[in-house]
């Protein structure tokens, strides 16, 4: 398990399988983990369910706004934790295009295999 | 205002909520005042054990100390939804907590308020300093790239009203009130106003803050607190030996509401809410008026206002927050409207327990009055062992006193030399 000090604050909050898989991300580039980050976030974005509470695994065929609940300021949270996360920028014309959640996960990916290795 | 207003224009208050350092319910803030407990713990912040501020006025149960909502806890009692806490401030979760409590002691459900067209929101708050540090600290660090897409919503001073007025759906009116110290009571004494003209027929009314260093610390650099580290001596209004006051943070919230439409219900009416008056220093930007003309002024119009005489006031939550300056103007208002023309109320600063929670200091007095008006009693001046030769004739009780008033009046000074006095009279149908 990655210890608290090799963990970014965006992550700190997520459970220990997810931060493990920031960590094979990072030093493998295995894009299957990516995407348990990036479901992860989608989870933890979605503006309806509780608090506290946590939701059934995601399909990347289901719509952020239709079917998950999403509303704009959501969308842009998970965005902004992306970029936070990984030190990248998106524009809103990149956001606008992302209607599912496999979208995100691809864009997010495409975007990274472009940017340097994290560090 | 007539004599006699009807019922459909007489504001009456039918709930209360409180989250605050004596207590985050009716119950224990009821035996605090009595008992004269103070809320008053030890703090360090920043992480300096130097520095020259030692005490605040502290909420327990709840920890809101992250700068991420995610990482809040409070007590399970209350549901705050993910859609919600996305954009509150840390004093957003007391406030959304303290409206829970209070709707529920007068007898509304959610559903009742939601999309209501008679039912109003108003706020006060400074905002949060905290999460806007941090938040532009972010976008500071990107250059300006990139940032929180909830900083403003959940940082600016109106953070209370953006957040609570969708939280509740309410659709009579939401508005913020900033005049410092006097916040609350402003949005109280607007409130009033708005039931009486007819526009609205009820007004939920929730000031907070936070007691964390960004909130608190700058007061500090204005020479404005108290350096002490015994609770006994820091926070003690009026005491010729009081050296500042003592920061807090929580909320109150308080239910004005048309008297026909509380009777109409069968909601039990805590208090009448008789009148209010405002008045400015003109003076300084943050000192009082010396002689504290403009605090007199406030309080003759709010006497005015609910058609009663200085004689006729048994007691007075006086906003005194033990700093020398402002004690003292107090002081010397009090002996202009009271003293010198032979009346003398009971007159106490309830700050000795709780600390002095700024802008929500007005609305929480408001609700202690409430209390005394209902319970039928007196709170004390905690903590006050010597009184200020200029308090000199006015009646300052150390301890609670169990005698029912019948008009109370509460007194708030905000920077700027705002003033705002409101008067509550016990209900008697």
């Amino acid at each position: 398990m990655p210890s608290s000090s090799d963990t970014p604050p965006p992550l700190l909050r997520f459970p220990a399988e997810v931060r493990a898989a920031y960590q094979g991300f990072c030093c493998t580039r295995d894009e299957a983990a990516l995407r348990v980050v990036i479901f992860a976030a989608v989870l933890d974005f979605m503006p309806k369910s509780s608090a506290h509470s946590r939701v059934d695994a995601l399909r990347p065929e289901q719509r952020l706004i239709e079917d998950l609940g999403f509303d704009s300021l959501a969308v842009a949270e998970t965005v902004f934790f992306f970029e936070d996360l990984f030190q990248v920028t998106i524009k809103n014309e990149e956001i606008l295009a992302l209607r599912t959640v496999g979208e995100l996960g691809d864009f997010v990916a495409r975007r990274l295999r472009e940017k340097a290795p994290v560090a | 205002m007539s004599a006699t207003p009807s019922s459909s224009r007489r504001p009456v208050v039918t709930g209360l909520g409180f989250i605050t350092p004596i207590g985050n319910d009716r119950a224990s803030v009821l035996a605090s005042l009595r008992e004269g407990r103070h809320g008053l713990a030890p703090v360090e912040f920043l992480g300096n054990p130097h520095l020259p501020v030692k005490l605040a006025g502290t909420v327990r149960d709840f920890d809101v100390s992250s700068t991420s909502s995610r990482d809040w806890t409070w007590p399970s009692r209350y549901a705050i939804p993910r859609e919600t806490l996305r954009g509150l401030a840390p004093h957003g979760v007391f406030a959304l907590c303290a409206i829970e409590q209070a709707l529920a002691e007068a007898g509304l459900a959610p559903e009742a308020v939601a999309h209501d067209p008679g039912t109003g929101l108003f706020c006060a708050s400074a905002g949060s300093a905290r999460l806007l540090h941090h938040h532009l600290g972010q976008l500071d660090a990107a250059r300006g790239e990139r940032g929180n897409p909830m900083g403003v919503l959940s940082s600016i001073s109106g953070t209370l009203n953006f957040n609570l007025g969708a939280h509740f759906h309410i659709t009579g009116a939401v508005c913020g009130f900033v005049s410092a110290c006097a916040s609350s009571s402003h949005a109280l004494g607007y409130a009033c106003d708005e039931i009486r003209l007819g526009r609205l027929r009820r007004v939920i009314v929730v000031g907070a803050e936070e007691h964390n260093a960004e909130t608190i610390l700058p007061f500090a650099a204005m020479r404005a607190l108290s350096a002490q580290s015994d609770p006994a001596l820091a926070s003690c209004p009026f005491d010729v030996a009081r050296d500042g006051f003592v920061g807090a943070g929580g909320a109150v919230a308080v239910i004005l509401e048309a008297a026909d439409l509380a009777q109409a219900r069968g909601a039990p009416v805590l208090a009448e809410f008789a009148g209010w008056g405002q008045s400015a220093d003109g003076h300084s930007v943050a000192m009082s008026h010396p002689e504290g003309a403009g605090l007199r002024l406030a309080m003759q119009r709010a006497l005015a206002d609910a058609e009663v005489t200085p004689a006729q006031i048994d007691y007075v939550n006086a906003h005194a927050t033990s700093t020398p300056v402002g004690d003292r103007a107090e002081a010397l208002a009090l002996r202009a409207v009271f003293t010198e023309g032979g009346a003398r109320p009971r007159v106490s600063s309830t700050k000795g327990l709780t600390g002095h929670p700024l802008s929500m200091a007005g609305v929480m007095e408001a609700a202690f009055c409430t209390l005394a008006l209902a319970e039928g009693f007196v709170p004390g001046n905690a903590h006050l062992r010597t009184a200020d030769p200029v308090c000199e004739g006015l009646d300052l009780p150390r301890e609670s006193v169990a005698v029912a008033p019948g008009w109370v009046l509460n007194n708030s000074s905000g920077f700027g030399g705002s003033n705002v006095c409101h008067v509550l009279r016990r209900w008697a149908g």
